[in-house]
């Protein structure tokens, strides 16, 4: 039987791709569904903090047992900072992870962002894009810094959200 | 004043002059132990879900005082909190109440009544505990790395004071029912090691810090302990020699040393060296890992201590131990799994019949059943946890003595062989290989120590010679013999079949018997088709010489019918060898270049290849007709039955060899 490589490979790319867009849409999909059953006082962008706070934390868990301290302290946040930058990989983003100028910090930059479109869809405003982001990001580092016992942050210097082009954010190691 | 419980004279009995360092006394605190055996702790699952002991629990505990000959024999550690939040096992036993002293008193006599030495172990699992509860407790709230943990809250200083006495009021308890020497827990993840491990006591207050302000609430539990077991009762604690936590910052071994030495100067009058934490990313106690690897550990620890030091871990032969304490490197030798897989293994090395041993092979399913809240089971050993019922632990004769066919001497065939003998039924086995172990002998072959498994054959072969088991080796079992021999009852352990391959008969289709046997021609791209355990072992061994391996199957992942405890290493050795895994698929076609297969969702991958070895199997369906269109009893077991493990074989051997 002939094996035709370039329509195999169409066919999982596509599949890929259906599925990359329905993350973004069941998302934005349950923020509808929570804003509508919280009722009128409720601030969607709350809504939308404590929803990337719950995904962040969970994906925060997920690492765990994926990172580990062998190779040391700048190896570590390497790893984390690609960690992270997966996540849009996997969304169907464009990001990579760089180490800094100091051994403590990490620069993380995603220069192709579907989730402003998807906001988009849903008359999400990018603001809230920006913040959930960045929330999010937070959140998956609660657990790990307490895990390795080291204190994390980042620190957003440009999204795509805020019309910044692309995405350049520090992860870094608090000062003690 | 030294103190022993029971006289034991080891002159006359063979074990001791061959290993003559086992068989000596010892004095640990004042009590004199005989020997220099012991079980140690190990949890069952075998008591009530109120943590109430059992008759099944009683019993399985009966049989291991048996087996050690007078030496220490330790019942499981319990929680001793009635919160729950110390209970690691569904089934493990409790004493944070008066109300748990009768029953475990009942383990205490049963103990004694073998002229053991009955070992009490207090064991809070800490942060891998809280098994039917909402939180577990520990020095700090560090989340979980393994989910199926629950979380952990820091406990308050008044709480850490609080767990303190809960040990103090257990040991009392223990001592109430009778126990002659008590042991603190410290070891694999539990409560006393997270205070310990600079991983887990993240603590600001004097019960974290350097490694003295973590062992604060150790010491101040081993000195609360020790008040009340007095002069008369050794107090005894296992500890870890090295953590294996160096991934997420442990202790370093320096520091497991200086844990060591500060508990000798609390008090304890013995140490187990322990190593590795349940989280810990290296393998420990699995067969990959060499017999004797961790002795240097125990050796360590006697350079850091005065007080006598025991160990387990991977010394399932005699020889091991008994150098070791000849050396000065160890004094005690530990069993835990050796004798859930044979209670009786050491008596067996005293009485000079090693080759009676069932040999534990190391695969962790004991451990892989008790974290899924299911009661001990041994892949090797049908009797575990089953010794309260005496259908299994004391089979009678039988009946009506038959004459009795068996066809294959795999393990099944042979497991099935020497327990019908033993009953008292003529036995023949019938294979047509020249001789026994059916398809081990191909198993065996595969890396990372899949030789051990051999030593279920070797118990076999010495348990059917003492039964009369008769064999009847490079004899093919046909219709004709059947009907010629004419046999009471025929049980079928021909192993299994190998169906025909998916994408039909081709030349660069080989069995998997026969690669392993080196009868087939292998070449340097090979496709393994089956992702159970045989394909792995063989997608193992032709990786280990520099082939590149795809495996290919069915099932949804790798290694289904492997148990999770020992699942792991597989995966890792399987990606340390470049070994590329898709399952949950079919082979679509094979090709001049290799072959096709398809995703259970409909994808299509090329994989390259000059050899496909077929791993697949299935129920073996043949003679079954015939004998059955004769009139005999019929019975099917093994691999013939359906294909699964060499667990699933010695299990259905013994079922019929007990009940035929």
């Amino acid at each position: 039987m002939q094996f035709d490589a370039e329509k195999e490979i169409g066919k999982v790319l596509s599949g890929l791709r259906a599925a990359q867009r329905e993350i973004g849409k069941t998302f934005y999909r349950w923020r509808q569904v929570a804003l509508e059953y919280a009722g009128d006082g409720v601030e969607p962008l709350d809504v939308g903090l404590r929803a990337a706070e719950v995904f962040g934390k969970d994906v925060g868990k997920q690492l765990l047992p994926r990172l580990n301290w062998l190779k040391g302290e700048a190896a570590f946040l390497l790893n984390l900072g690609r960690a992270l930058a997966n996540l849009w990989q996997v969304d169907g983003g464009v990001a990579t992870a760089e180490k800094g100028e100091k051994p403590t910090e990490v620069f993380i930059e995603c220069t192709r962002d579907p989730w402003p479109t998807w906001a988009k869809e849903f008359d999400v405003p990018m603001q809230e894009v920006a913040l959930t982001r960045e929330k999010m990001l937070k959140s998956v580092l609660e657990d790990v810094s307490v895990f390795f016992n080291i204190p994390l942050d980042i620190e957003v210097e440009k999204a795509i959200p805020r019309g910044e082009g692309m995405w350049r954010i520090r992860l870094f190691k608090k000062e003690e | 004043m030294a103190k022993q419980l029971f006289e034991w004279d080891y002159s006359s009995y063979p074990g001791a002059s061959t290993y003559p360092h086992l068989f000596k006394p010892i004095r640990i605190g004042n009590l004199i132990v005989p020997n220099r055996i012991k079980y140690a702790a190990t949890e069952d699952n075998l008591n009530g879900r109120d943590g109430f002991v059992t008759d099944a629990g009683v019993a399985y505990m009966r049989e291991r005082a048996k087996g050690v000959v007078g030496g220490l024999c330790f019942m499981q550690g319990v929680y001793m909190d009635e919160k729950r939040q110390g209970q690691g096992y569904v089934g493990q036993a409790a004493c944070w109440d008066d109300k748990f002293v009768p029953g475990l008193k009942r383990i205490a006599d049963a103990i004694h009544e073998e002229k053991a030495v009955a070992g009490f172990q207090l064991m809070d699992c800490g942060r891998v505990g809280a098994v039917d509860v909402e939180y577990g407790h520990g020095p700090s709230a560090v989340p979980q790395r393994l989910r199926i943990f629950r979380p952990v809250k820091e406990m308050s200083k008044d709480e850490i004071k609080e767990m303190i006495q809960q040990h103090v009021d257990a040991a009392r308890r223990g001592i109430e029912a009778g126990f002659d020497i008590m042991e603190i827990s410290g070891i694999v993840g539990y409560l006393v090691s997270n205070f310990i491990s600079r991983y887990t006591n993240r603590r600001t207050d004097e019960y974290g810090g350097d490694i003295r302000g973590r062992m604060r609430a150790v010491v101040e539990i081993i000195q609360g302990v020790k008040a009340v077991c007095g002069s008369d009762v050794p107090l005894g604690i296992r500890l870890c020699a090295e953590e294996l936590l160096d991934d997420v910052r442990g202790n370093t071994p320096d520091e497991s040393m200086e844990t060591y030495k500060i508990a000798e100067e609390a008090g304890v009058d013995y140490i187990s060296v322990t190593l590795g934490w349940q989280e810990s990313i290296y393998p420990v106690i699995s067969r990959d890992i060499p017999m004797g690897n961790w002795i240097h550990l125990a050796k360590r620890a006697k350079e850091h201590v005065k007080v006598p030091v025991q160990m387990a871990y991977r010394l399932f032969r005699p020889d091991l131990p008994n150098k070791a304490i000849g050396a000065g490197e160890l004094d005690q030798w530990e069993m835990c799994r050796s004798m859930i897989a044979d209670p009786l293994m050491p008596k067996k090395v005293l009485e000079g019949k090693e080759d009676e041993i069932r040999h534990c092979v190391a695969c962790n399913l004991c451990l892989a059943r008790l974290f899924r809240d299911a009661p001990m089971t041994c892949y090797i050993n049908p009797v575990c946890a089953h010794e309260t019922n005496p259908e299994f632990a004391d089979p009678q004769p039988a009946e009506d003595k038959k004459e009795i066919m068996i066809v294959g001497a795999g393990p099944a065939g042979l497991e099935c062989a020497y327990m019908a003998a033993k009953r008292g039924h003529e036995v023949h086995v019938y294979d047509k290989r020249d001789n026994i172990g059916g398809t081990l002998n191909e198993a065996r072959k595969a890396p990372y120590g899949d030789d051990e498994l051999w030593t279920c054959v070797a118990y076999q072969q010495k348990m059917c010679e003492l039964a009369g088991v008769t064999f009847h080796l490079g004899t093919e079992v046909t219709e004709d013999l059947i009907s010629d021999e004419l046999p009471d009852a025929v049980v079928l352990a021909t192993g299994p079949e190998y169906p025909e391959f998916p994408g039909g008969p081709h030349a660069n289709v080989v069995n998997l018997l026969d690669v392993m046997r080196e009868n087939a021609q292998v070449g340097e791209k090979v496709v393994i088709w089956g992702n159970r355990k045989p394909g792995i072992g063989c997608a193992l061994y032709l990786a280990k010489q520099g082939k590149k391996v795809t495996l290919v199957g069915r099932e949804k992942t790798a290694g289904f019918d492997v148990n999770p405890s020992f699942k792991w290493r597989y995966m890792i050795y399987l990606r340390q060898n470049g070994v590329k895994a898709y399952n949950d698929c079919e082979i679509e076609t094979i090709t001049g270049e290799g072959i096709i297969i398809r995703t259970f969702d409909g994808y299509r991958i090329p994989v390259a290849c000059d050899t496909i070895v077929n791993s697949d199997r299935a129920a073996n369906e043949a003679l079954k007709k015939v004998v059955q269109s004769e009139g005999i009893e019929l019975f099917v077991i093994g691999d013939a039955l359906v294909p699964r493990n060499l667990s699933s074989a010695v299990h259905d051997g013994y079922r019929i060899g007990m009940r035929i």
